[in-house]
Protein backbone atom coordinates (compact mmCIF):
# COMPACT_ATOMS: atom_id res chain seq x y z
CA UNK A 1 0.00 0.00 0.00
CA UNK A 2 3.12 2.21 -0.03
CA UNK A 3 2.67 3.45 -3.82
CA UNK A 4 -0.89 4.94 -3.73
CA UNK A 5 0.09 6.90 -0.24
CA UNK A 6 0.45 10.02 -1.86
CA UNK A 7 -0.58 13.22 0.86
CA UNK A 8 -2.69 14.42 -1.88
CA UNK A 9 -4.54 11.19 -1.44
CA UNK A 10 -4.76 11.02 1.75
CA UNK A 11 -5.64 14.77 2.28
CA UNK A 12 -8.40 14.68 0.01
CA UNK A 13 -10.02 11.83 1.09
CA UNK A 14 -9.96 12.41 5.05
CA UNK A 15 -11.03 16.23 3.87
CA UNK A 16 -14.89 15.69 3.75
CA UNK A 17 -15.22 14.01 7.03
CA UNK A 18 -12.90 15.93 9.07
CA UNK A 19 -14.95 19.07 7.04
CA UNK A 20 -18.21 17.82 8.68
CA UNK A 21 -17.30 16.55 11.65
CA UNK A 22 -15.31 19.62 12.82
CA UNK A 23 -18.38 22.11 11.26
CA UNK A 24 -21.49 20.25 13.16
CA UNK A 25 -19.84 18.40 16.05
CA UNK A 26 -16.43 20.52 17.42
CA UNK A 27 -17.40 24.02 16.06
CA UNK A 28 -20.62 23.89 18.33
CA UNK A 29 -18.98 22.99 21.44
CA UNK A 30 -16.76 25.49 20.81
CA UNK A 31 -19.40 27.99 20.21
CA UNK A 32 -21.59 26.89 23.21
CA UNK A 33 -18.93 27.60 25.75
CA UNK A 34 -18.75 30.84 23.98
CA UNK A 35 -21.78 31.76 24.09
CA UNK A 36 -22.08 30.27 28.23
CA UNK A 37 -20.56 33.29 28.65
CA UNK A 38 -22.62 35.46 27.01
CA UNK A 39 -26.09 37.27 27.46
CA UNK A 40 -27.50 36.49 23.75
CA UNK A 41 -31.71 36.71 23.61
CA UNK A 42 -31.41 35.61 19.68
CA UNK A 43 -31.57 39.02 18.11
CA UNK A 44 -28.28 41.47 17.82
CA UNK A 45 -25.38 40.57 18.77
CA UNK A 46 -24.40 38.42 22.15
CA UNK A 47 -23.08 40.49 24.83
CA UNK A 48 -19.76 39.02 26.74
CA UNK A 49 -20.99 39.54 30.57
CA UNK A 50 -18.08 37.03 31.96
CA UNK A 51 -18.73 34.66 34.40
CA UNK A 52 -22.33 35.96 35.43
CA UNK A 53 -24.85 33.37 33.43
CA UNK A 54 -22.49 30.80 36.50
CA UNK A 55 -23.18 33.29 38.94
CA UNK A 56 -26.43 32.90 38.33
CA UNK A 57 -26.64 29.18 38.22
CA UNK A 58 -25.53 29.07 42.06
CA UNK A 59 -28.14 30.67 43.04
CA UNK A 60 -30.79 29.36 41.09
CA UNK A 61 -33.30 27.24 42.93
CA UNK A 62 -34.50 25.53 39.76
CA UNK A 63 -30.34 24.56 38.16
CA UNK A 64 -30.29 22.76 42.29
CA UNK A 65 -33.56 21.06 41.97
CA UNK A 66 -32.65 19.58 38.46
CA UNK A 67 -29.15 18.86 39.37
CA UNK A 68 -30.86 16.93 42.34
CA UNK A 69 -33.53 14.82 39.85
CA UNK A 70 -30.75 14.60 37.66
CA UNK A 71 -28.55 12.78 40.40
CA UNK A 72 -31.81 10.65 41.99
CA UNK A 73 -32.06 9.39 38.36
CA UNK A 74 -28.36 8.64 37.91
CA UNK A 75 -28.04 6.49 41.29
CA UNK A 76 -31.12 4.51 41.06
CA UNK A 77 -30.70 3.97 37.74
CA UNK A 78 -27.07 3.45 38.02
CA UNK A 79 -27.46 1.02 40.76
CA UNK A 80 -30.60 -1.00 39.11
CA UNK A 81 -29.34 -1.39 35.55
CA UNK A 82 -25.51 -2.24 36.99
CA UNK A 83 -26.57 -4.91 38.99
CA UNK A 84 -29.73 -6.61 37.73
CA UNK A 85 -28.52 -6.40 33.79
CA UNK A 86 -25.46 -8.00 34.78
CA UNK A 87 -27.55 -10.72 37.19
CA UNK A 88 -29.92 -11.17 33.94
CA UNK A 89 -26.79 -11.39 31.60
CA UNK A 90 -25.93 -14.47 33.70
CA UNK A 91 -29.23 -16.66 33.77
CA UNK A 92 -29.58 -15.78 30.02
CA UNK A 93 -26.24 -17.44 29.37
CA UNK A 94 -27.17 -20.54 30.80
CA UNK A 95 -28.09 -21.34 27.67
CA UNK A 96 -31.77 -22.79 29.23
CA UNK A 97 -34.59 -23.29 26.65
CA UNK A 98 -36.34 -19.73 25.48
CA UNK A 99 -33.48 -18.18 25.91
CA UNK A 100 -32.61 -16.86 22.63
CA UNK A 101 -36.40 -15.78 22.35
CA UNK A 102 -36.11 -13.58 25.63
CA UNK A 103 -32.91 -12.23 24.42
CA UNK A 104 -34.26 -10.86 21.48
CA UNK A 105 -37.65 -9.39 23.41
CA UNK A 106 -36.01 -8.17 26.48
CA UNK A 107 -33.59 -5.81 23.96
CA UNK A 108 -36.55 -4.57 21.96
CA UNK A 109 -37.46 -1.69 24.65
CA UNK A 110 -33.86 -0.52 23.59
CA UNK A 111 -34.74 0.12 19.47
CA UNK A 112 -38.15 2.25 20.45
CA UNK A 113 -37.88 6.09 19.76
CA UNK A 114 -37.11 7.54 23.07
CA UNK A 115 -39.86 9.68 22.83
CA UNK A 116 -42.83 6.73 22.62
CA UNK A 117 -40.87 5.50 25.52
CA UNK A 118 -42.06 8.27 27.36
CA UNK A 119 -45.84 8.09 25.77
CA UNK A 120 -45.83 4.15 26.69
CA UNK A 121 -44.83 4.60 30.19
CA UNK A 122 -47.89 8.12 30.69
CA UNK A 123 -50.10 5.37 30.40
CA UNK A 124 -48.85 3.15 33.55
CA UNK A 125 -47.16 5.96 35.34
CA UNK A 126 -50.30 8.30 34.97
CA UNK A 127 -52.14 9.18 38.39
CA UNK A 128 -55.58 9.27 36.28
CA UNK A 129 -55.00 7.43 33.67
CA UNK A 130 -52.11 5.08 34.09
CA UNK A 131 -52.81 1.25 35.27
CA UNK A 132 -50.50 1.37 38.18
CA UNK A 133 -52.98 3.39 40.34
CA UNK A 134 -55.98 1.66 38.18
CA UNK A 135 -55.36 -1.82 39.88
CA UNK A 136 -54.53 0.12 43.23
CA UNK A 137 -57.99 1.33 42.81
CA UNK A 138 -59.11 -2.38 41.90
CA UNK A 139 -57.76 -4.00 44.81
CA UNK A 140 -59.12 -1.46 46.93
CA UNK A 141 -56.05 -0.41 48.18
CA UNK A 142 -56.30 3.58 47.49
CA UNK A 143 -53.81 4.23 50.74
CA UNK A 144 -51.18 3.00 48.18
CA UNK A 145 -51.94 5.40 45.28
CA UNK A 146 -49.17 7.91 44.44
CA UNK A 147 -48.55 10.77 42.15
CA UNK A 148 -45.93 8.08 40.38
CA UNK A 149 -45.45 11.08 37.75
CA UNK A 150 -46.35 14.91 37.53
CA UNK A 151 -46.09 14.88 41.42
CA UNK A 152 -43.45 16.96 43.29
CA UNK A 153 -41.19 14.24 44.75
CA UNK A 154 -41.72 11.08 43.26
CA UNK A 155 -40.72 11.93 39.03
CA UNK A 156 -37.29 11.50 39.22
CA UNK A 157 -37.40 8.04 40.51
CA UNK A 158 -40.10 6.89 38.54
CA UNK A 159 -38.07 8.28 35.13
CA UNK A 160 -35.07 6.20 36.31
CA UNK A 161 -37.60 2.80 36.34
CA UNK A 162 -38.43 4.03 32.63
CA UNK A 163 -34.83 4.49 31.57
CA UNK A 164 -33.87 1.02 33.48
CA UNK A 165 -36.88 -0.44 31.35
CA UNK A 166 -35.47 0.80 27.90
CA UNK A 167 -31.47 0.46 28.91
CA UNK A 168 -31.82 -3.13 30.47
CA UNK A 169 -31.24 -5.71 26.79
CA UNK A 170 -29.24 -3.62 25.90
CA UNK A 171 -26.70 -3.92 28.43
CA UNK A 172 -27.70 -7.27 28.95
CA UNK A 173 -26.49 -8.02 25.27
CA UNK A 174 -23.07 -6.28 26.18
CA UNK A 175 -22.84 -8.15 29.29
CA UNK A 176 -23.48 -11.09 27.53
CA UNK A 177 -21.10 -10.69 24.84
CA UNK A 178 -18.44 -10.17 27.71
CA UNK A 179 -19.65 -13.64 29.10
CA UNK A 180 -18.73 -15.22 25.93
CA UNK A 181 -15.91 -14.16 25.87
CA UNK A 182 -14.58 -15.76 29.11
CA UNK A 183 -12.06 -19.14 28.34
CA UNK A 184 -13.77 -22.07 28.83
CA UNK A 185 -10.99 -24.00 30.89
CA UNK A 186 -11.35 -20.96 33.83
CA UNK A 187 -14.37 -22.34 34.56
CA UNK A 188 -13.62 -25.98 34.03
CA UNK A 189 -11.11 -25.47 36.81
CA UNK A 190 -13.03 -23.73 38.92
CA UNK A 191 -15.83 -26.37 38.74
CA UNK A 192 -12.83 -28.76 39.20
CA UNK A 193 -11.39 -27.05 42.48
CA UNK A 194 -15.36 -26.97 43.84
CA UNK A 195 -16.11 -23.61 43.67
CA UNK A 196 -19.99 -22.59 43.80
CA UNK A 197 -22.01 -20.33 41.76
CA UNK A 198 -21.43 -17.55 43.83
CA UNK A 199 -17.94 -18.23 44.37
CA UNK A 200 -17.38 -18.63 40.95
CA UNK A 201 -19.41 -15.32 39.81
CA UNK A 202 -17.94 -13.09 42.75
CA UNK A 203 -14.19 -14.62 42.60
CA UNK A 204 -13.87 -15.51 38.72
CA UNK A 205 -16.59 -13.62 36.66
CA UNK A 206 -16.51 -10.53 38.35
CA UNK A 207 -12.61 -9.56 37.82
CA UNK A 208 -12.45 -11.01 34.51
CA UNK A 209 -15.35 -9.05 33.02
CA UNK A 210 -13.78 -5.97 34.95
CA UNK A 211 -13.65 -3.79 31.39
CA UNK A 212 -16.94 -4.48 30.22
CA UNK A 213 -18.48 -3.62 33.73
CA UNK A 214 -16.56 -0.64 33.30
CA UNK A 215 -17.98 -0.37 29.39
CA UNK A 216 -21.41 -0.60 31.07
CA UNK A 217 -21.03 1.90 33.89
CA UNK A 218 -19.67 4.68 31.59
CA UNK A 219 -22.54 4.12 29.38
CA UNK A 220 -24.95 4.33 31.90
CA UNK A 221 -23.58 7.35 33.48
CA UNK A 222 -23.65 9.21 29.89
CA UNK A 223 -27.32 8.02 28.96
CA UNK A 224 -28.69 9.05 31.88
CA UNK A 225 -27.70 12.73 31.21
CA UNK A 226 -29.00 12.39 27.58
CA UNK A 227 -32.24 11.98 28.89
CA UNK A 228 -34.60 13.86 27.55
CA UNK A 229 -37.63 12.60 25.51
CA UNK A 230 -39.22 10.43 28.21
CA UNK A 231 -39.28 13.64 30.76
CA UNK A 232 -40.53 15.69 28.22
CA UNK A 233 -43.22 13.32 27.41
CA UNK A 234 -44.36 12.41 30.65
CA UNK A 235 -44.25 15.85 32.54
CA UNK A 236 -42.23 18.25 30.47
CA UNK A 237 -40.55 19.08 33.42
CA UNK A 238 -44.35 20.61 35.34
CA UNK A 239 -44.93 20.83 37.52
CA UNK A 240 -43.78 24.57 37.60
CA UNK A 241 -40.15 22.82 36.45
CA UNK A 242 -40.17 21.01 39.41
CA UNK A 243 -39.54 18.05 37.44
CA UNK A 244 -36.87 19.16 35.37
CA UNK A 245 -33.73 17.53 34.65
CA UNK A 246 -30.55 19.19 33.93
CA UNK A 247 -30.70 19.02 30.22
CA UNK A 248 -34.63 19.51 29.84
CA UNK A 249 -34.11 22.74 31.93
CA UNK A 250 -31.13 23.80 29.55
CA UNK A 251 -33.03 22.75 26.58
CA UNK A 252 -35.95 25.07 28.28
CA UNK A 253 -33.99 27.76 28.66
CA UNK A 254 -32.58 28.07 25.62
CA UNK A 255 -35.57 26.59 23.46
CA UNK A 256 -38.76 27.85 25.33
CA UNK A 257 -37.62 31.09 27.08
CA UNK A 258 -34.99 32.38 24.65
CA UNK A 259 -32.32 32.71 26.92
CA UNK A 260 -29.89 31.57 24.66
CA UNK A 261 -26.65 32.42 26.85
CA UNK A 262 -27.65 31.22 29.91
CA UNK A 263 -29.10 27.74 28.29
CA UNK A 264 -25.35 27.25 26.68
CA UNK A 265 -24.19 27.49 30.10
CA UNK A 266 -26.42 24.85 31.39
CA UNK A 267 -25.84 22.37 29.15
CA UNK A 268 -22.27 22.93 29.25
CA UNK A 269 -22.26 22.64 32.60
CA UNK A 270 -24.21 19.11 32.30
CA UNK A 271 -21.30 17.95 29.84
CA UNK A 272 -18.76 18.92 32.29
CA UNK A 273 -20.69 16.87 35.25
CA UNK A 274 -21.03 13.74 32.84
CA UNK A 275 -17.38 14.05 31.97
CA UNK A 276 -16.41 14.42 35.82
CA UNK A 277 -18.53 11.63 37.16
CA UNK A 278 -16.85 9.22 34.14
CA UNK A 279 -13.31 10.88 35.19
CA UNK A 280 -14.06 9.75 38.92
CA UNK A 281 -15.70 6.03 37.56
CA UNK A 282 -12.47 5.58 35.93
CA UNK A 283 -10.04 7.02 38.73
CA UNK A 284 -11.60 4.24 41.63
CA UNK A 285 -12.58 1.27 39.06
CA UNK A 286 -10.54 1.85 35.88
CA UNK A 287 -8.53 -0.85 34.94
CA UNK A 288 -6.11 -1.35 37.09
CA UNK A 289 -3.50 -2.87 34.55
CA UNK A 290 -3.85 0.31 32.53
CA UNK A 291 -3.03 2.73 35.45
CA UNK A 292 -0.09 0.25 36.28
CA UNK A 293 1.64 1.23 32.67
CA UNK A 294 0.97 4.58 32.82
CA UNK A 295 2.89 5.14 36.39
CA UNK A 296 5.45 2.77 35.06
CA UNK A 297 6.00 5.01 31.55
CA UNK A 298 5.54 8.00 33.70
CA UNK A 299 8.34 6.90 36.20
CA UNK A 300 10.03 5.85 32.92
CA UNK A 301 10.00 9.34 31.62
CA UNK A 302 11.23 10.57 34.74
CA UNK A 303 14.44 8.68 34.87
CA UNK A 304 15.03 9.58 31.66
CA UNK A 305 14.61 12.74 31.97
CA UNK A 306 17.05 12.94 34.73
CA UNK A 307 19.44 10.74 33.25
CA UNK A 308 19.25 13.87 30.49
CA UNK A 309 20.02 16.62 33.36
CA UNK A 310 22.59 14.41 34.70
CA UNK A 311 24.23 14.19 31.39
CA UNK A 312 24.24 17.78 31.06
CA UNK A 313 25.40 18.39 33.81
CA UNK A 314 28.13 15.88 32.39
CA UNK A 315 28.68 18.03 30.18
CA UNK A 316 28.70 21.06 32.25
CA UNK B 1 -24.37 -29.37 36.36
CA UNK B 2 -27.57 -28.01 37.34
CA UNK B 3 -30.49 -29.88 38.49
CA UNK B 4 -33.50 -30.26 36.58
CA UNK B 5 -35.59 -28.16 39.33
CA UNK B 6 -33.42 -25.77 39.72
CA UNK B 7 -33.72 -25.54 35.96
CA UNK B 8 -37.22 -25.07 35.39
CA UNK B 9 -37.32 -22.85 38.68
CA UNK B 10 -34.68 -20.51 36.26
CA UNK B 11 -36.46 -20.60 33.43
CA UNK B 12 -39.83 -19.62 35.14
CA UNK B 13 -37.35 -16.70 36.44
CA UNK B 14 -36.79 -15.93 32.84
CA UNK B 15 -40.29 -16.05 31.59
CA UNK B 16 -41.40 -13.80 34.45
CA UNK B 17 -38.73 -10.96 33.58
CA UNK B 18 -39.46 -11.65 29.98
CA UNK B 19 -43.20 -10.80 30.42
CA UNK B 20 -42.69 -7.64 32.71
CA UNK B 21 -39.94 -5.90 30.41
CA UNK B 22 -42.93 -6.81 27.62
CA UNK B 23 -45.92 -6.01 29.06
CA UNK B 24 -46.04 -2.17 28.92
CA UNK B 25 -45.93 -2.95 24.78
CA UNK B 26 -48.72 -5.40 24.89
CA UNK B 27 -50.20 -2.59 27.07
CA UNK B 28 -50.39 -0.12 24.17
CA UNK B 29 -51.86 -2.50 21.90
CA UNK B 30 -54.56 -3.72 24.66
CA UNK B 31 -55.14 0.39 24.74
CA UNK B 32 -55.46 0.94 21.25
CA UNK B 33 -58.80 -0.75 21.08
CA UNK B 34 -60.31 1.23 23.41
CA UNK B 35 -61.93 4.56 23.23
CA UNK B 36 -60.36 7.70 24.85
CA UNK B 37 -63.40 7.81 26.90
CA UNK B 38 -62.67 3.89 27.72
CA UNK B 39 -59.33 5.02 29.09
CA UNK B 40 -59.86 7.77 30.79
CA UNK B 41 -62.97 6.05 32.89
CA UNK B 42 -61.67 2.66 33.31
CA UNK B 43 -57.88 2.07 32.80
CA UNK B 44 -57.65 -1.33 33.49
CA UNK B 45 -60.39 -3.15 31.75
CA UNK B 46 -60.18 -4.57 28.65
CA UNK B 47 -61.70 -3.23 25.05
CA UNK B 48 -65.46 -4.15 24.70
CA UNK B 49 -65.36 -4.01 21.64
CA UNK B 50 -62.24 -4.74 18.51
CA UNK B 51 -62.39 -1.42 17.19
CA UNK B 52 -60.05 0.34 14.77
CA UNK B 53 -61.40 3.68 15.32
CA UNK B 54 -58.27 5.21 16.97
CA UNK B 55 -55.99 4.30 13.85
CA UNK B 56 -58.73 5.48 11.44
CA UNK B 57 -58.40 9.04 13.65
CA UNK B 58 -54.67 9.06 13.69
CA UNK B 59 -55.24 8.57 10.36
CA UNK B 60 -56.95 11.34 9.81
CA UNK B 61 -54.90 14.22 11.70
CA UNK B 62 -51.52 12.78 10.67
CA UNK B 63 -50.29 12.21 7.21
CA UNK B 64 -48.43 8.96 7.69
CA UNK B 65 -47.09 8.64 4.27
CA UNK B 66 -45.57 11.98 4.60
CA UNK B 67 -43.77 11.33 7.95
CA UNK B 68 -42.95 7.85 6.59
CA UNK B 69 -41.54 9.56 3.25
CA UNK B 70 -39.64 12.86 4.88
CA UNK B 71 -37.55 10.06 7.53
CA UNK B 72 -36.91 7.78 4.54
CA UNK B 73 -35.70 10.83 2.03
CA UNK B 74 -33.49 12.49 5.38
CA UNK B 75 -31.87 8.35 5.74
CA UNK B 76 -31.09 8.01 1.98
CA UNK B 77 -29.37 11.68 1.87
CA UNK B 78 -27.92 11.61 5.07
CA UNK B 79 -26.19 7.85 4.09
CA UNK B 80 -25.47 8.75 1.16
CA UNK B 81 -23.34 11.75 2.69
CA UNK B 82 -21.88 9.98 5.72
CA UNK B 83 -21.07 6.44 4.04
CA UNK B 84 -18.96 7.98 1.45
CA UNK B 85 -17.19 10.63 3.69
CA UNK B 86 -16.26 7.97 6.12
CA UNK B 87 -15.59 5.12 4.08
CA UNK B 88 -12.47 7.55 2.35
CA UNK B 89 -11.61 8.75 5.73
CA UNK B 90 -11.53 5.29 7.29
CA UNK B 91 -9.48 3.81 4.20
CA UNK B 92 -6.92 6.38 4.77
CA UNK B 93 -6.64 5.79 8.45
CA UNK B 94 -6.75 1.96 8.47
CA UNK B 95 -4.86 0.92 5.04
CA UNK B 96 -2.93 4.00 3.64
CA UNK B 97 1.23 4.12 4.48
CA UNK B 98 2.09 7.04 7.30
CA UNK B 99 5.35 7.89 7.69
CA UNK B 100 4.46 8.94 11.38
CA UNK B 101 2.94 5.80 12.44
CA UNK B 102 1.62 7.74 15.87
CA UNK B 103 -0.42 10.29 13.13
CA UNK B 104 -3.00 7.10 12.37
CA UNK B 105 -3.69 6.85 16.13
CA UNK B 106 -4.50 10.07 16.30
CA UNK B 107 -6.46 11.01 13.13
CA UNK B 108 -8.46 7.64 14.96
CA UNK B 109 -9.05 9.01 18.47
CA UNK B 110 -9.99 12.77 16.60
CA UNK B 111 -12.91 11.30 14.89
CA UNK B 112 -14.32 8.65 17.60
CA UNK B 113 -13.60 11.63 20.58
CA UNK B 114 -17.13 12.51 19.17
CA UNK B 115 -19.08 9.49 20.76
CA UNK B 116 -18.66 11.12 24.32
CA UNK B 117 -20.57 14.37 22.79
CA UNK B 118 -23.83 14.57 24.60
CA UNK B 119 -26.28 16.27 21.18
CA UNK B 120 -27.71 18.32 23.98
CA UNK B 121 -24.85 21.12 24.04
CA UNK B 122 -25.22 21.09 19.80
CA UNK B 123 -28.45 22.00 19.27
CA UNK B 124 -28.55 25.58 19.95
CA UNK B 125 -25.06 26.01 18.03
CA UNK B 126 -26.02 23.99 15.26
CA UNK B 127 -29.09 25.64 14.97
CA UNK B 128 -26.84 28.92 14.20
CA UNK B 129 -24.85 27.06 11.70
CA UNK B 130 -27.88 25.85 9.82
CA UNK B 131 -29.04 29.37 9.13
CA UNK B 132 -25.20 30.84 8.36
CA UNK B 133 -25.59 28.20 5.51
CA UNK B 134 -29.49 28.59 4.81
CA UNK B 135 -30.18 25.18 5.81
CA UNK B 136 -33.50 24.42 6.31
CA UNK B 137 -36.20 21.84 6.70
CA UNK B 138 -35.00 18.59 6.36
CA UNK B 139 -31.80 19.90 5.34
CA UNK B 140 -31.20 21.20 8.59
CA UNK B 141 -31.24 17.78 9.92
CA UNK B 142 -28.84 16.04 7.33
CA UNK B 143 -25.64 17.45 7.64
CA UNK B 144 -26.27 17.24 11.66
CA UNK B 145 -27.31 13.31 11.54
CA UNK B 146 -24.20 12.83 9.01
CA UNK B 147 -21.56 14.20 10.87
CA UNK B 148 -23.37 12.46 14.60
CA UNK B 149 -22.52 9.43 12.97
CA UNK B 150 -19.17 9.89 11.83
CA UNK B 151 -17.17 8.75 15.12
CA UNK B 152 -19.66 5.75 15.38
CA UNK B 153 -18.53 4.53 11.41
CA UNK B 154 -15.22 5.52 11.85
CA UNK B 155 -14.80 3.08 14.88
CA UNK B 156 -16.69 0.08 12.98
CA UNK B 157 -15.12 0.76 9.21
CA UNK B 158 -11.50 0.82 10.69
CA UNK B 159 -11.82 -2.01 12.59
CA UNK B 160 -12.97 -3.80 9.85
CA UNK B 161 -10.40 -2.29 7.16
CA UNK B 162 -7.72 -3.16 9.48
CA UNK B 163 -8.97 -7.09 9.38
CA UNK B 164 -8.60 -7.45 6.11
CA UNK B 165 -5.49 -9.18 4.89
CA UNK B 166 -3.06 -6.28 3.27
CA UNK B 167 -1.69 -8.93 0.41
CA UNK B 168 -4.86 -7.79 -1.08
CA UNK B 169 -4.36 -4.60 -1.62
CA UNK B 170 -0.71 -4.89 -2.59
CA UNK B 171 -1.76 -7.53 -5.18
CA UNK B 172 -4.78 -4.84 -6.61
CA UNK B 173 -1.81 -2.51 -7.22
CA UNK B 174 0.34 -5.12 -8.74
CA UNK B 175 -2.43 -5.85 -11.42
CA UNK B 176 -2.23 -2.18 -12.05
CA UNK B 177 -5.68 -0.60 -10.55
CA UNK B 178 -5.35 3.35 -9.15
CA UNK B 179 -6.85 4.10 -5.81
CA UNK B 180 -10.31 4.28 -7.01
CA UNK B 181 -9.90 0.84 -8.06
CA UNK B 182 -8.90 -0.20 -5.10
CA UNK B 183 -11.38 0.97 -2.98
CA UNK B 184 -14.56 0.46 -5.05
CA UNK B 185 -13.66 -2.63 -7.11
CA UNK B 186 -11.75 -4.53 -4.14
CA UNK B 187 -12.55 -3.04 -0.95
CA UNK B 188 -16.03 -1.67 -1.16
CA UNK B 189 -17.24 -5.49 -2.00
CA UNK B 190 -15.47 -6.44 0.75
CA UNK B 191 -17.05 -4.48 3.00
CA UNK B 192 -20.71 -5.46 2.67
CA UNK B 193 -21.17 -7.36 6.32
CA UNK B 194 -19.78 -3.81 8.01
CA UNK B 195 -21.38 -1.60 5.78
CA UNK B 196 -24.89 -3.65 6.28
CA UNK B 197 -24.41 -2.86 10.15
CA UNK B 198 -24.24 0.72 9.65
CA UNK B 199 -26.63 1.52 6.99
CA UNK B 200 -29.23 -0.47 9.63
CA UNK B 201 -27.81 1.01 12.82
CA UNK B 202 -28.08 4.62 11.34
CA UNK B 203 -31.51 4.16 9.87
CA UNK B 204 -32.62 3.03 13.40
CA UNK B 205 -30.82 6.39 14.73
CA UNK B 206 -32.84 8.77 12.45
CA UNK B 207 -36.15 7.06 13.34
CA UNK B 208 -35.49 7.82 16.55
CA UNK B 209 -34.48 11.20 16.94
CA UNK B 210 -36.20 13.84 18.53
CA UNK B 211 -34.02 16.36 20.16
CA UNK B 212 -32.71 17.78 16.60
CA UNK B 213 -36.00 17.35 14.96
CA UNK B 214 -37.66 19.29 17.30
CA UNK B 215 -35.22 22.41 17.05
CA UNK B 216 -35.02 22.39 13.37
CA UNK B 217 -38.42 21.67 12.28
CA UNK B 218 -40.91 24.32 11.93
CA UNK B 219 -43.76 22.79 9.53
CA UNK B 220 -45.47 20.10 9.98
CA UNK B 221 -45.19 18.80 6.42
CA UNK B 222 -41.52 18.84 7.06
CA UNK B 223 -42.13 16.23 10.09
CA UNK B 224 -40.10 13.12 10.89
CA UNK B 225 -41.51 10.03 12.51
CA UNK B 226 -40.39 10.89 15.77
CA UNK B 227 -41.72 14.46 15.41
CA UNK B 228 -44.86 13.02 14.50
CA UNK B 229 -45.48 10.71 17.64
CA UNK B 230 -44.88 14.07 19.67
CA UNK B 231 -47.77 15.47 18.12
CA UNK B 232 -50.49 15.21 19.93
CA UNK B 233 -49.04 16.30 23.04
CA UNK B 234 -48.96 19.90 21.63
CA UNK B 235 -52.59 19.82 20.31
CA UNK B 236 -53.70 20.32 24.17
CA UNK B 237 -57.50 18.13 23.50
CA UNK B 238 -56.74 15.45 25.26
CA UNK B 239 -56.66 12.62 23.00
CA UNK B 240 -55.62 9.39 24.77
CA UNK B 241 -56.60 6.80 21.94
CA UNK B 242 -55.18 8.49 19.19
CA UNK B 243 -51.86 9.22 20.65
CA UNK B 244 -51.59 5.15 21.42
CA UNK B 245 -52.86 4.46 17.89
CA UNK B 246 -50.36 7.06 16.29
CA UNK B 247 -47.40 5.78 18.46
CA UNK B 248 -48.29 1.94 17.22
CA UNK B 249 -48.24 2.88 14.12
CA UNK B 250 -44.30 4.24 14.47
CA UNK B 251 -43.12 1.24 16.77
CA UNK B 252 -44.98 -1.71 14.86
CA UNK B 253 -43.09 -1.02 11.54
CA UNK B 254 -39.96 -0.54 13.89
CA UNK B 255 -40.59 -3.66 16.05
CA UNK B 256 -40.94 -5.98 12.92
CA UNK B 257 -37.43 -3.74 11.15
CA UNK B 258 -36.12 -5.08 14.54
CA UNK B 259 -37.42 -8.70 13.77
CA UNK B 260 -35.52 -8.98 10.58
CA UNK B 261 -32.49 -7.50 10.90
CA UNK B 262 -31.92 -8.04 14.70
CA UNK B 263 -28.79 -9.52 14.36
CA UNK B 264 -27.02 -6.76 12.48
CA UNK B 265 -28.71 -4.38 15.08
CA UNK B 266 -27.91 -5.94 18.23
CA UNK B 267 -24.40 -5.99 16.23
CA UNK B 268 -24.41 -2.67 15.61
CA UNK B 269 -24.90 -1.95 19.33
CA UNK B 270 -22.94 -3.61 21.40
CA UNK B 271 -20.02 -3.10 18.62
CA UNK B 272 -20.26 0.59 19.41
CA UNK B 273 -20.11 -0.01 22.93
CA UNK B 274 -17.42 -2.26 23.51
CA UNK B 275 -14.84 -1.28 21.03
CA UNK B 276 -15.38 1.93 22.05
Amino acid sequence: MYWLSKTRYKIGLLLPSFCIYTVFILLPIAMAVRYSFTKYSGLGKPQFTGLQNYVRMFQDDLFWSSFKNTMIMFVLAFVLLLVLSFAIALLLNKKLKGSDLSKALIFSPAIIAPIIVGIIWVYILDPNVGIINGILDAIGAEGLKHQWIGGATLTPYSLAIVYFWQQLGYLVTIFIAGLKMLPEEVMEAAIIDGANEWQKVTRIIIPMMKSNISTVAILIITGVFKIFEIVQQTTGGGPNHLSETLVTYSYTMTFDSGDYGYGMSLATVTFIVSLIIVGIYSAFFGDKEEKKEAKARRKLAKEAKAAKKAAKGGAA
Amino acid sequence: MISKRNKSLLQLLIAAITILIVFPLAWMVMLSFKTSGEIMSNPIAPPTSFNLENFTHALDILNYGQLYGNTFIVCIIALVIELICTFFSSFVIARMHFYHPGIKGALFTFFILGLSVSPFILLFPVYKINVFFGLRGIWALIFPYAASSVSFNTLLLVNYFKQLPSEIDEAAVVDGCNIWQLMFRVILPMSKPVLATIIIFNVLYIWNEFPYASVMLRDVSEYTLSMGASFFKGTYTVDYGGIVASSLMIIIPELIFYGIFQKNIVEGMTAGAVKG
